[in-house]
């Protein structure tokens, strides 16, 4: 996976007047990506992470992705004010924290709004490969939602959602009921429209092995982080700013703690917690290690911790 | 294998036990071509001529990393060795040409008409390697294809569907140490190549070790004495990589094998006395499980020899 590298920007569409989809190119050869992959943008006011919607099997050599504005200074803005074809842009990746399981027998996608995304590219790629896939989609207007046309492509298997909330609810429930050992269940949205999905799969008895969700962001973000002490292998003592995450306090003090994701997701940054009460934001770890781990990248003390952090890859 | 040079001693410190020494391989490389290519690569094609089943399995679900796998390392040889080999793409039709072999092979990306075996097959064919696909399933890591010549007494049609937990459990007291081995692989992120050495020996100067044929090679194990450990016995090292194929998002491992003959081994003095420590602290059921325990006695007898000769202290 690649490290900070730019991109070019080939080309921009007006998707909907709240989305622009971006091609973004290199002159030297791009890494070859999965469906459900996104690419990270380093953007003047930080990193913002865009699945990509590009066919992998058709990609050549450039990276789509598209994005809805949604505030009038966040990394969306920038994107649609700012960037025009031309322009260079730094990125990562791509990575894929939700990459499509070829054992599934039948996929059953559940996007809301820009949630779409993701499957843009999930869908050509079972198409490809001739797997039985369907999208469920909640948008507040179907003939001007996103990606309209696109999705015609896909008539028998597209079923979109435009009504109250409790008729969005009672759609959820009828899609999964009565499904066949072997169906997985992705879903992409907000946090809301992802809880209803997740939990109706619990009512239902899915196993949650078959249930992916696209989490961008950790799974509880920590509002108004303070700062903390840290005791560090029962010697060195570190406070962690506010506005700093312990990872970054141990890098910079030269710990060799590694790391991938940094958003509590891949579990690499891993350090054993000795002592002191820890507030967890990751998605990794079992209950039963955080009674005594936490992954530095996102999760915080309060007020006083203990911590040990051991070589790499010594486990 | 003669080149010392190249050989990757596995041991850093005085003792061996077991742990994830795998590190990140910078540039995700998957294979090497050693100075040994044309001869091993030879061997292996004999191999798959004679016993086709012995070395090549595969289940259905792996053809589409198998493709991946078969452009990855086309690619990645034709980038890193461009001396060697070229790759080239026309429309859809691809070509790759192996100049140390004279050879060329041409087909159409993810069309099974258009080669004679299967991806994973063909491309092994020209790679020293032992390629293995390993399938991230949401219930665990499969192993669900592989063409393997050069095995260290496992077989792959045991292996083939297993779980990579059900496959080390012959391994001693390694339950607990491969689960967390099992996390870190599916942490593995994509386009990324991490590296790993074990090692083991080898009775003759042998690659092709695989549990079907331990009547055969097996028995050498008896032989060692003294005397002939220098030039019968072989320090095994496998390199082994593991690469996350981005597309299918499963696991490409890689199995490189190398053999160093101890009269060449010794002539390195710390080669020698890193081999002679922790052969001799080798806990018991390890070297049980290596097969060492058979003739380890013969084993540090010649060794200590050779360091006597060489006035190292031990
Ligand atoms: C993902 C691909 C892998 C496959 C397919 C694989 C397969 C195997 C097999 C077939 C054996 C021999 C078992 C037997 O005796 O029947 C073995 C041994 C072993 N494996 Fe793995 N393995 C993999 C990765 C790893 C990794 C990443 C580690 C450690 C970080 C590891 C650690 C070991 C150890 C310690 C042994 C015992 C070797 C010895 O003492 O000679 N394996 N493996
Ligand atoms: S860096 Fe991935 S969990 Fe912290």
């Amino acid at each position: 996976m690649k490290d900070r590298y730019q991109v070019k920007v080939e080309q921009i569409k007006q998707v909907t007047p709240q989305i622009k989809a971006f091609t973004l190119s290199s002159e030297t050869a791009v890494d070859p990506f999965g469906a459900g992959a996104h690419l990270t943008l380093h953007l003047p006011m930080g990193d913002r992470q865009y699945s990509l919607i590009n066919n992998p099997l058709e990609m050549t050599n450039d990276y789509q992705i598209a994005v809805k504005k949604v505030s009038a200074n966040g990394g969306s803005h920038y994107l649609h004010e700012h960037l025009e074809v031309g322009d260079s842009v730094l990125v990562s990746g791509p990575d894929n924290y939700f990459p499509v399981h070829l054992e599934a027998q039948h996929v059953i996608f559940f996007a809301a709004g820009i949630g779409i995304t993701p499957f843009l590219s999930m869908m050509p790629y079972l198409s490809t490969l001739g797997k039985t896939f369907e999208l469920h989609y909640a948008v507040k207007n179907v003939e001007s939602c996103p990606f309209y046309e696109e999705l015609l492509k896909y008539t028998e298997q597209v079923f979109f959602y435009s009504g109250s909330r409790e008729e969005k609810k009672k759609q959820v429930r009828e899609a999964l009921e009565n499904r066949k050992i072997g169906t997985h269940v992705y879903v992409c949205g907000p946090e809301t429209f992802m809880e209803m999905v997740v939990d109706t799969t619990r009512e239902l008895r899915f196993p949650s092995r078959v249930v992916h969700e696209e989490r961008f962001r950790p799974a509880a973000k920590i509002r108004n982080p303070k700062p903390f002490r840290v005791t560090v292998n029962g010697g060195d003592e570190l406070l962690v700013k506010e506005n700093e995450s312990l990872l970054e306090r141990l890098l910079d003090e030269g710990y060799p703690v590694s790391y991938a994701c940094r958003m509590g997701i891949c579990g690499s940054c891993e350090v054993t917690v000795c002592g002191g009460e820890v507030i967890h934001s990751d998605t990794f770890l079992t209950e039963k290690e955080k009674e005594n781990k936490m992954l530095s990248c996102v999760s915080r003390g309060v007020g006083e911790i203990a911590i040990n952090v051991v070589e790499t890859n010594s486990m | 294998m003669s080149s010392k040079v190249e050989f990757p001693f596995p041991f850093t410190s005085d003792h061996y036990e077991y742990t994830n020494n795998s590190s990140p391989l910078i540039p995700a490389r998957t294979v090497t071509v050693s100075s040994n290519y044309v001869e091993e690569v030879r061997l292996k094609r004999k191999l798959l001529e004679e016993n086709h089943e012995r070395c090549y399995r595969s289940l259905p679900i792996s053809l589409e990393s198998q493709w991946e796998t078969l452009l990855l390392v086309f690619r990645e040889l034709a980038t890193y060795e461009p001396e060697h080999f070229s790759f080239k793409r026309r429309g859809n039709t691809y070509v790759f040409t192996n100049h140390l072999l004279q050879e060329e092979e041409t087909f159409v990306y993810r069309d099974h008409s258009s080669i004679d075996f299967e991806p994973l097959d063909l491309v092994g064919r020209h790679v020293q390697e032992d390629l293995i696909v390993m399938g991230d399933r949401h219930d665990g890591l499969f192993l669900e294809a592989g063409q393997l010549c050069f095995p260290s007494n496992w077989s792959l049609t045991f292996v083939l569907g297993m779980e990579f937990k059900t496959i080390h459990t012959p391994v001693p007291a390694i339950a607990e140490f491969i689960e967390k081995v099992e996390r870190f692989i599916t942490r593995i992120r994509p386009n990324t190549a991490w590296e790993r050495k074990n090692w083991s020996i080898t009775i003759s100067h042998k690659l092709d070790t695989p549990l079907e044929t331990y009547s055969d090679w097996g028995k050498l194990r008896y032989h060692v004495t003294k005397e002939n450990a220098g030039e019968l016995v072989n320090l095994r090292v496998e390199v082994q990589r593991l690469f996350r194929l981005p597309v299918t998002n499963d696991i490409l491992f890689s199995i490189h094998t190398y053999l160093l003959p101890l009269n060449e081994l010794v002539a390195n003095d710390d080669w020698l006395k890193k081999f002679y420590t922790n052969v001799k602290t080798l806990p018991q059921e390890l070297a049980d499980y290596k097969g060492i325990s058979l003739y380890k006695p013969e084993l540090l007898g010649f060794l200590e020899k050779a360091l006597k000769r060489r006035k190292i202290e031990r």
